[in-house]
């Protein structure tokens, strides 16, 4: 059938393209540049989930991409805006544990591992779009664990908590296609919810502490 | 119907807190709902020791003996940190910031809330979504005291258990998938033991595994627990009480829930890794408890140590070990709140948590003193507390079934663990006091709690009553022993 | 035969010719979108007309190598010319000879020599450029490599001809995440080799942050006629690289008469201003990278021809 195979090669496009946002995500150095990769990364999410949606014919995945451009690409910057106070925004160089070629190049690795962990997966018999999707999708969530450990400010740390519910997501989409859909609306407020606690909590570590560069709060640890 | 009330109360609680007039009534309201909560759960612990199992509002919500454990636990908990925070809460926040009194009371239910949901919901997705609730609800709680530390302590909590939560979330969809290839079951906890043998294995592996790493950071199972003795030591003295208490129990449920449904695949063992990771857990956490400064830090160390003996008990396998592991549940549960709960009373009374600026608490305070003696007893596992019978029961089990390394290592490392912890108390309670007058006044419903509390403390151990027996029986059959 | 071989010679003179037009269009596409004038895009035709009638200074102080390296540099892109498509969809006649590694190769030779050069002359500005130069390169080197790995590992070979046709059949392989990744690694390494915005600006006049121009500082007369032709060839030739082999075929001749072949010389061209607007615009949004960046532009370049690789490799 041409037509699935089209489907499916731009589904591995919008895969490839997730993963590079992915990696954005870990390199940029601009808190503005990363919510916005954040959220080009969603709109791939949504685009997978229709071509996933259409070659299927399943109405919850229509649902899923439904959801996923009301919260991510709206509720959630719009969130971020109202909560995180707007000088946060305005940090230019962010502040990271590793330098941007190291972090590529261990980026690399664990993409990676992303699919000697998807290995295994891919020999049970599913749909062509596995292949696809399900790497691709813990390979964006190994990268957005990897943001959170090399990030010190909050904004970008929580992009990298948003990403890896996106890489979960992303694979999602290929091997649940019929999640019932309560479970889907409460996926759906849990992330907004995510975003507000920790928008929240990063306006007041800005109150409290003057700072937002979460990584150098190292007060308590062991001796 | 019960269930659906458990659920309402506290919902109901919670609104109340946030009225405008909450900050008179936020405390006893939220004290009545966790009373009748409490009452609701010891129905239906008595009902689920007796049949086996409830159900309630269609098959949305049940409850079989495993889960009737942990709503026992929960509430039990529940309504002596509610009692625990009416006073010290108060006291805490005596000089301005009224508003945020509302704002705890009503977190507090819907924390307490979220916990109940965890063993209730039978979706599987919703009850994920349950576990998240509970980080999401908690940070404000755990960042409460707003010091530099305490907000950093919440940061920690909520990115990595989150983070967890996630990596759990991805497990969950795998197991959605395998039960949807092995046919068309419910997506519940029972639904997964029927649709498990005709999963493929390479489906249930990974799902097991990011599970398990998943939601052992939010148990605080090492290398995962960094944020636990953090956040377990900056929270107020209450929510500790619930966050090492119950919490961690809570989620840990879900893990061993995890264990029929791996267990009975074909050549799959996940016993080997509960016994890993639990060992390990304790190994590291007697390490650390060895030199900690902090004595709240110190408690939350016993909970990772308390984590890894239940775990390695769920992987030692057989019902013995099982019954072991549940007994050790609520042992935790109340000794650990019990000990949070003297950790308050003693910051209140000395004004800083650091063991070794602490001396003579004895003279200075005899309540502080006393409730920490016990509880350090309690918490490291000296006989007649239910710590110990567990443990025993625990170790007990492995010797019958011919595991005589394990047991030996945990043996090991519980009585080292032991050692440090009496160690640190005996510092702090004896020798000449340091400090003339307490630092502030004990509330009198702190002290109403620690005698509460104390009750089901010196009893489980010595008397365990026919029902709870039978309610521990069905939870350690629950667990697949 | 004959015709093949008349054919390839074409293609060498499209090359020749049409290069410092393609400089013109997109200094000028620049200045416009730059809200400027801008010089006319025949001006790179009148600045080399200009340089070959002037009086040639070479220092006394410097070698052959300097006498030598325009016309080496000039070569280069001519003899690889030879080998690439250009405007035909089958091999002419010397398109044997090398694949593109040898493309990448010749290319090497002609920087090789081009740096030689810039530090003959002992002009403090030139081994800074020639330096600065290798360093994009050794950086750029594995990267080249990766991609043309993943080419002949997408492709199953290296030759051009062969490679070009393997992205459109079926159409639904242009969609391949292999190949939109190799695309804008290639596109990546195009702008740090050749100079351009991020990487280096190539219509800046400060010496001290120039990388690749200050090489030629020191020519006058022929030989800067000469480097700047070759740079323009260079240009162009990457470019024609980059749109018929990498991105498709489309526009080239595919029968072997005449009028077919000449008919590809503007639709060639077409494809060409088309990328040159997508050039353009980059370049536009872009600002240059200070020089120790530069590590993090190319090694992103790596990172998404590694990505390229692997996404292959789950498709497999």
């Amino acid at each position: 059938m041409p037509n699935t195979s089209i489907l499916f090669a731009l589904d591995a496009l919008t895969g490839a393209l997730f993963l590079l946002t992915a990696i954005g995500v870990v390199a940029t150095r601009q808190v503005l540049a990363s919510l916005q990769l954040f959220i080009l990364q969603s709109l791939l999410l949504t685009l997978s989930a229709v071509l996933l949606g259409i070659a299927q014919g399943s109405i919850h995945l229509f649902a899923v991409a439904a959801i996923t451009i009301a919260t991510k690409t709206l509720l959630i910057p719009w969130l971020l805006r109202h909560t995180v106070s707007a000088e946060v925004y305005r940090t230019r160089e962010i502040e990271r544990v590793l330098n941007i070629p190291s972090s590529l190049l261990i980026a690399a690795i664990l993409i990676v591992l992303a699919y000697v962990v998807a290995d295994p997966l891919l020999t049970v018999v599913g749909l062509p779009f596995d292949q696809v999707n399900l790497p691709l999708g813990i390979a964006a969530m190994f990268l957005g664990a990897f943001t959170i450990a090399v990030r010190r400010e909050a904004v970008p740390q929580l992009l990298g908590l948003l990403a890896v519910e996106n890489g979960v997501f992303f694979a999602g989409v290929a091997i649940v296609p019929n999640l019932p859909v309560i479970a889907e609306l409460a996926a759906a407020v849990d992330v907004p919810v995510v975003a507000l606690v920790v928008g929240m909590l990063t306006r007041r570590i800005h109150a409290r502490l003057g700072t937002t560069a979460v990584g150098r709060l190292a007060s308590l640890r062991e001796q | 119907m019960e269930l659906a009330a458990l659920l309402l109360v506290p919902l109901l609680a919670s609104g109340f807190s946030l009225l405008p007039a909450g900050r008179r009534f936020a405390a006893p309201v939220t004290l009545l709902g966790s009373v009748i909560v409490l009452a609701l759960a010891v129905a239906v612990a008595a009902e689920a020791a007796r049949s086996g199992r409830v159900a309630a509002s269609g098959e949305w919500l049940t409850c079989d003996g495993l889960g009737a454990l942990i709503l026992l636990l929960v509430a039990f908990v529940g309504f002596t940190a509610a009692l625990f925070s009416w006073g010290y809460v108060a006291e805490s926040v005596k000089h301005g910031r009224q508003k945020s009194v509302r704002l705890y009371y009503a977190l507090y239910n819907l924390f307490v809330l979220s916990m109940l949901a965890v063993p209730l919901l039978a979706n599987v997705a919703l009850m994920w979504i349950a576990v998240e609730l509970t980080t999401l609800v908690s940070a404000f709680l755990v960042g409460f005291e707003d010091t530099p530390e305490a907000l950093e302590a919440a940061w920690k909590y909520v990115v990595l258990t989150t983070l967890g939560a996630v990596l759990a979330l991805l497990g969950f969809l795998i197991l959605y998938w395998g039960s949807r290839i092995a046919g068309l079951t419910p997506f519940t906890w029972s639904g997964l033991v029927e649709a498990a043998p005709n999963m493929p294995p390479a489906l249930l592996w990974p799902a097991f595994l990011f599970i398990l790493v998943g939601f052992g950071t939010k148990v605080g199972l090492v290398p995962m627990h960094t944020w636990l003795p953090d956040a377990h030591s900056q929270a107020p003295a209450s929510i500790c009480a619930l966050l090492s208490g119950v919490e961690t129990t809570t989620v840990l449920y879900v893990i061993l829930r995890l264990f029929p449904v791996v267990g009975v695949a074909q050549g799959l063992d996940a016993r080997p890794w509960f016994v890993g990771f639990g060992l390990l857990s304790v190994g590291i956490a007697t390490l650390l408890f060895i030199h900690v400064r902090d004595f709240k830090r110190m408690f939350a160390f016993s909970t990772v140590e308390h984590m890894g003996i239940i775990l390695v008990a769920a992987g030692l396998g057989g019902a013995d070990a099982h019954l072991g592991a549940a007994y050790q549940m609520v042992g935790h549960a109340i000794a650990k709140s019990f000990c949070f709960f003297a950790a308050g009373v003693t910051v209140l009374s000395v004004g800083t948590q650091d063991i070794a600026s602490v001396r003579g608490l004895a003279r200075s305070s005899p309540l502080a003193a006393t409730a920490l003696i016990a509880g350090g007893f309690a918490i490291a596992g000296a006989p007649p507390f239910a710590v110990f019978v567990s443990e025993f029961v625990i170790f007990k089990a492995g010797l019958a079934s011919g595991q005589y390394l394990i047991v030996a290592l945990l043996a090991c490392l519980v009585v080292v663990a032991f050692c440090a912890v009496m160690f640190h108390i005996n510092r702090m309670v004896f020798g000449d006091a340091q400090h003339e007058a307490p630092a502030m006044a004990v509330p009198r419903s702190c002290k109403v709690t620690l005698a509460l509390a104390a009750i089901p403390l010196v009893i489980i151990g010595i008397y365990v009553p026919a029902p709870l027996y039978d309610l521990l029986k069905a939870a350690a059959s629950a667990m697949g022993g | 035969m004959i015709a093949l071989i008349v054919y390839n010679i074409i293609q060498v003179a499209v090359v020749v010719a049409f290069a410092p037009l393609v400089e013109g269009v997109t200094s000028r596409l620049k200045e416009i979108l730059q809200s400027k004038r801008g010089p006319s895009i025949f001006q790179p035709y009148r600045d080399i007309w200009k340089l070959l009638h002037k009086d040639e200074i070479v220092s006394e102080q410097s070698s052959w190598i300097f006498r030598a390296t325009p016309y080496i540099v000039f070569a280069a892109p001519i003899f690889v010319a030879l080998l690439i498509p250009v405007l035909t969809r089958y091999p002419l006649f010397f398109a044997f000879m090398a694949d593109m590694l040898g493309v990448g190769f010749v290319f090497a030779l002609a920087g090789f020599f081009a740096c030689l050069a810039a530090a003959d002359t002992a002009n403090p500005y030139g081994p800074m450029g020639a330096s600065r130069t290798r360093m994009v390169g050794f950086l750029a080197e594995p990267v080249f490599i990766m991609v043309f790995l993943t080419i002949s590992f997408v492709a199953g070979s290296t030759i051009p001809y062969i490679v070009q046709t393997r992205w459109v059949t079926p159409i639904a392989n242009f969609f391949e995440p292999s190949h939109i990744l190799l695309l804008m690694a290639f596109l990546m390494l195009i702008l740090a080799e050749d100079g351009r915005i991020p990487v280096d600006s190539p219509s800046g006049q400060f010496e001290l942050a120039m990388i690749d121009r200050s090489k030629s500082l020191e020519y006058s007369g022929r030989g800067a006629a000469l480097m700047k032709w070759a740079g323009a060839m260079k240009f162009f030739v990457l470019i024609i690289v980059f749109l018929n082999v990498l991105v498709t075929p489309w526009g080239l001749a595919d029968s072997m008469d005449l009028g077919s072949v000449l008919l590809a010389i503007p639709l060639v061209l077409l494809k060409v201003f088309c990328f040159l607007l997508l050039l353009v615009y980059i370049e536009s949004s872009l600002a240059k990278l200070r020089l120790f960046r530069i590590t993090e532009f190319i090694g992103a370049a790596f990172v998404i021809s590694v990505v390229a690789v692997i996404t292959r490799l789950s498709e497999m």
